[in-house]
């Protein structure tokens, strides 16, 4: 944590090879969020390069004393992941009243490529699934709790609501998780 | 104490993370156990969670970092140019500079380079080596001339030691005065002998000749007294 606030000072006076490193750092668990969110992975692609866009302009309002860096960068990442939602909601609304069709046919298994395909017949692909049907505010808390096994202090600080918020949030995730794989069929054995 | 299902349902991802009290555990699993909407529910979000744990780290696009990387920091090559311009910077480069642009001035210096007034012409190759080759043999002349003149000193200064340190040496090799007999005299009074004289005389002529070549030294002489 502390190299990071090293890294962040080195870029901050210009040192092209520490912005570099951060980038190496982070990537890989800033695009995991991304992609557990949209489950898409060509959006997860645009909205990393974004996230590490913004954060490049703002590093110099980064402040070492108020947190880790990389909670900082979930916090851009989950702004961003947001805006996000907010702006393609139209988009999944009418992609929603087109699967309502009868002669349309299944979009969901039409868009993915068959690696996506076979991932979604194993119990990954299907918790993954489901997690996308969660309210974004939910899923958020899930992610940020059960898959990137952050302390509920640092979900505290990256969604900005009091810890007992983020404590109902993911459990009410969670619930809301289950009962969703189990109308996709998906029983515990 | 008896839990309802809004109670069980608001702890259950305590139960689930293990944060429970034992007697909050004892009557969550005695509700849960005898609850039918509720058993089903805490194994499916055990099941759910489960499938959470379960997922694996997805693998980034290969080409993502490289994007990035271009969208913040610009294209490689002027990344390689940036990080080329930065090691000029590094101690050992400013040491190398520094070294080359001593060893010219010593060069410069040496061929005789104005750099008050700079000339053009100074600086052609011919040039430069003409007039280093012609320092070089002034340099080597002036070295040349001050070892022969260094030895002339030494063989005086070890002459007088010697004359210091064996008194009956001394006697024999400095002339004694004696107001009634002459030098070159056979009475046995000890005379010096003419060549010991001529010597003498000799080495004083060259430490004159030396002290007025070598105005450092001829202070030094100076006070010596010849014997």
């Amino acid at each position: 944590m502390e190299q990071d606030a090293q890294l962040v000072q080195q870029c901050l006076q210009g040192d092209g090879s520490a912005w570099e490193e951060l980038v190496r750092r982070h990537t890989r668990r800033i695009f995991n969020i991304c992609y557990r969110f949209t489950g898409n992975r060509t959006e997860s692609q645009d909205l990393s390069q974004d996230v590490f866009l913004r954060v490049y302009r703002t590093l110099g309002s980064y402040r070492s004393a108020h947190g880790g860096f990389a909670t900082w960068m979930t916090s851009v990442t989950r702004n961003l992941l947001i805006d996000h939602y907010r702006r393609t909601k139209r988009d999944r609304i009418t992609d929603s009243l087109e699967d309502k069709m009868p002669a349309v046919e299944n979009k969901e298994s039409a868009g993915r490529r068959p690696d996506e395909q076979a991932l979604l017949g194993e119990l990954g692909g299907q918790v993954q699934s489901a997690l996308t049907r969660l309210s974004p505010e939910l899923r958020e808390a899930v992610i940020l709790r059960d898959l990137q096994q952050l302390e509920y202090s640092e979900i505290q600080q990256v969604l900005s609501v009091p810890e007992g918020t983020v404590k109902s949030r993911i459990n009410r995730g969670r619930i809301e998780l289950a009962r969703i794989l189990q109308q996709m069929g998906v029983r515990p054995s | 104490m008896n839990w309802t299902c809004e109670q069980t349902e608001a702890r259950l991802s305590d139960y689930l993370d293990g944060l429970l009290q034992p007697v909050e555990q004892s009557a969550f699993n005695l509700h849960v156990n005898t609850c039918e909407r509720c058993a089903p529910l805490v194994a499916g979000v055990a099941h759910a969670l489960g499938g959470l744990y379960a997922l694996e780290s997805v693998e980034p696009p290969p080409q993502l970092e490289n994007a990035i990387l271009t969208a913040t920091l610009g294209a490689p090559s002027w990344r390689n140019a940036r990080r080329w311009l930065k090691s000029l910077q590094s101690p050992r480069f400013v040491y190398s500079v520094a070294s080359v642009a001593a060893t010219l001035v010593v060069i410069l210096t040496a061929s005789g380079f104005s750099f008050r007034k700079p000339k053009l012409a100074d600086l052609r190759p011919a040039t430069i080596y003409h007039k280093t080759d012609r320092k070089v043999h002034q340099v080597y002349a002036q070295s040349i001339k001050f070892v022969s003149d260094l030895r002339v000193v030494y063989e005086i200064q070890s002459l007088k030691n010697d004359n210091l340190e064996n008194p009956a040496t001394r006697e024999q090799t400095i002339p004694q005065k004696s107001p009634d007999k002459q030098p070159g005299r056979t009475d046995k009074t000890n005379p010096s002998a003419p060549k010991q004289q001529n010597r003498a005389d000799e080495i004083g002529r060259n430490l004159r000749v030396l002290a007025a070549q070598c105005p450092v030294l001829s202070g030094s002489i100076g006070e010596r007294r010849l014997p």
